[in-house]
């Protein structure tokens, strides 16, 4: 049906932009035009996060991962959470660093992500806005700002 | 539906006419709530991104924008009030049913834009089956019942979706919405239709000459300085109070992580249960002392609020500043269709009225959040807040001098 096109085609870029380490690895073909590699990972391994639930280590629910920050290496370096709220109100976007989450439990059908991190660590971070300069909260509790994304024209 | 219809001089409503009305404003409420917190939470669960969910959200804003005025002008078209309601009610209820089942761009987008088409009719349906139903001289206390109405449905509806979103899922929501169209349909049905006086749901006097017509043209409205002045009133009021609450959350969720759900839901249900405890005296004093001086009393609570949440930081007194917010809502809830009543009472385009004010109350809400969103980023929430202080004390001062009593 419609619908698990649309998941499966978001599924599928998530899965495969959380595997690029995997994607990088294949030795690109020389021969032009270069044959497509198919690469199968079972079902069950690898999962798209999407819209998954984040969970405090001690199992309360947090919020919920909107987007996945990449930098111009493809590496992923920081995933958007929606935190907090009721309602739609008060909810803030923040910036969690990618080592931060722990994603066992993720593979899971709806499998929460884990996030390292008190909800009182999180209160200092500010709101994520797109274009403006990334700050990523750590597993430290630390504040890491990501100067790549800051755009020429913000200088 | 209803094709002989008294014209009644007197207006006395059945009690089941009445209780029918009550029922529809709760109900509504519920159906209305459950949009437009979720579709946010339920799309991201569906794996949206966050662009296609923000113009989803903004298709929806612009059409319940510029939706307003041909909603308003579609229902003094109309004849039956009633079959309009119903109708836009019944779609709304199908746009959430294809929320829940289809989660695709086409089908939300048109989902979305249905449901904000439908939004914009049904406030001026609800004022004027009301007019209808009880006639001028008893409209101020009916729309205090409204707004009690109105508020006990939308904060029940908070609760209860609140809680089904947290235990079922978001889309589950969107079949509750969908199940409450049903008894908002059949309490439409139940107002009787030989009860709502057409000529007096649309504002005209009743049995005018039918060659003042031309008297009756919509470039009247445009002409119709009270009506305007009024506009800006509520246009200044949005632009001060829209952001007030969005802001608070924002803070109150960096303040105290763990409760902030909790806080965030008081200090949207409170302000409900000060509307809903308050509201008919509203209606009752509005008739004895006039619109002005609730009007000013209101928008003194807005300045108020304003600036105790730029200098009141515990988020716990935070929510019993929301106290404030449920004095100002049930002023503006009330006064704004009875305002629009009085001001056009006799022109026959009293919904297309109520579809310009809405329009204003619209612009304001949008450069509400823009200007607050923006200096609350670069000076801080205080700024922001003094600003917002500011801007209603503004109107304040435009209510004190400018706009007159228009109680008659």
């Amino acid at each position: 049906m419609t619908v698990h096109w649309k998941r499966s085609a978001i599924g599928l870029v998530l899965g495969a932009a959380s595997l690029i380490a995997l994607a990088n690895a294949v030795p690109a073909a020389d021969t032009a035009p270069p044959q497509a590699s198919v690469t199968v990972i079972s079902g069950g391994t690898v999962r798209g996060v999407l819209g998954r639930m984040v969970q405090g280590t001690n199992g309360k629910d947090m919020g919920r991962v909107v987007d996945v920050i990449v930098d111009p290496a493809g590496q992923v370096r920081a995933a958007i959470v929606d935190f907090g709220g009721f309602l739609g109100v008060g909810s803030r976007k923040i910036a969690v660093d990618w080592n931060a989450l722990h994603f066992r439990e993720a593979v899971k059908d709806g499998g929460p992500l884990k996030l390292e991190l008190a909800q009182d660590q999180l209160k200092a971070a500010p709101e994520y806005k797109e274009g403006q300069a990334l700050v990523v909260i750590g597993s430290t509790g630390a504040l890491e700002p990501l100067n790549f994304l800051q755009s020429p024209q913000e200088k | 539906m209803g094709s002989n219809r008294l014209r009644m001089s007197a207006h006395k409503p059945s009690a089941r006419s009445t209780r029918a009305l009550d029922w529809f404003v709760f109900f509504l409420a519920d159906v209305q709530t459950g949009f437009g917190a979720f579709v946010a939470v339920y799309l991201t669960t569906e794996k949206w991104t966050q662009v296609e969910i923000g113009f989803i959200l903004s298709v929806g804003g612009i059409i319940a924008l510029l939706g307003q005025v041909p909603g308003g002008a579609l229902v003094d078209w109309a004849r039956s009030e009633r079959l309009v309601a119903a109708v836009a009610v019944a779609t709304i209820g199908v746009s959430a049913f294809a929320y829940a089942a289809w989660p695709i761009f086409p089908i939300v987008l048109l989902a979305a834009v249905l449901q904000a088409a439908s939004s914009c009719v049904l406030g001026p349906a609800i004022a004027a089956i009301s007019l209808g139903l009880v006639g001028r001289s008893a409209i101020s206390v009916r729309l205090g019942r409204n707004a009690r109405f109105a508020s006990i449905g939308s904060g029940i509806a908070a609760a209860g979706m609140g809680a089904c979103g947290y235990l079922l899922s978001s889309r589950a929501v969107f079949f509750v919405t969908v199940v409450l169209a049903i008894p908002t349909i059949l309490a439409i049905a139940h107002i009787r239709a030989d009860e709502i006086n057409p000529e007096e749901a649309h504002g005209s006097v009743p049995r005018e000459a039918p060659s003042d017509r031309r008297e009756r043209s919509i470039a009247m409205l445009a002409r119709n300085r009270p009506l305007l002045e009024f506009a800006l009133v509520l246009a200044l009021f949005q632009f001060a109070n829209a952001a007030m609450l969005p802001l608070v959350g924002t803070y109150v969720t960096t303040q105290s992580s763990n409760w902030a759900p909790a806080l965030i839901a008081a200090c949207i249900v409170l302000p409900q249960i000060v509307v809903a405890a308050i509201s008919p005296s509203i209606g009752r004093r509005a008739q004895i002392w006039g619109r002005r001086p609730l009007l000013l009393i209101g928008i003194s609570a807005l300045v108020l609020r304003g600036l105790l949440f730029a200098v009141v930081h515990d988020p716990h007194l935070l929510v019993l500043i929301q106290v404030l917010d449920g004095v100002t809502a049930s002023v503006f809830g009330v006064l704004v269709p009875l305002i629009v009543v009085d001001v056009t009472y006799g022109s026959g385009h009293f919904n297309l009225a109520q579809g310009i004010v809405g329009t204003a109350t619209g612009v304001g809400a949008s450069v509400s959040m823009l200007f607050a969103g923006h200096l609350g980023d670069r000076f801080g929430n205080e700024v922001a807040f003094f600003a917002l202080a500011t801007v209603a004390a503004i109107d304040f001062f435009f209510v004190l001098f400018v706009i007159p009593e228009t109680r008659t």
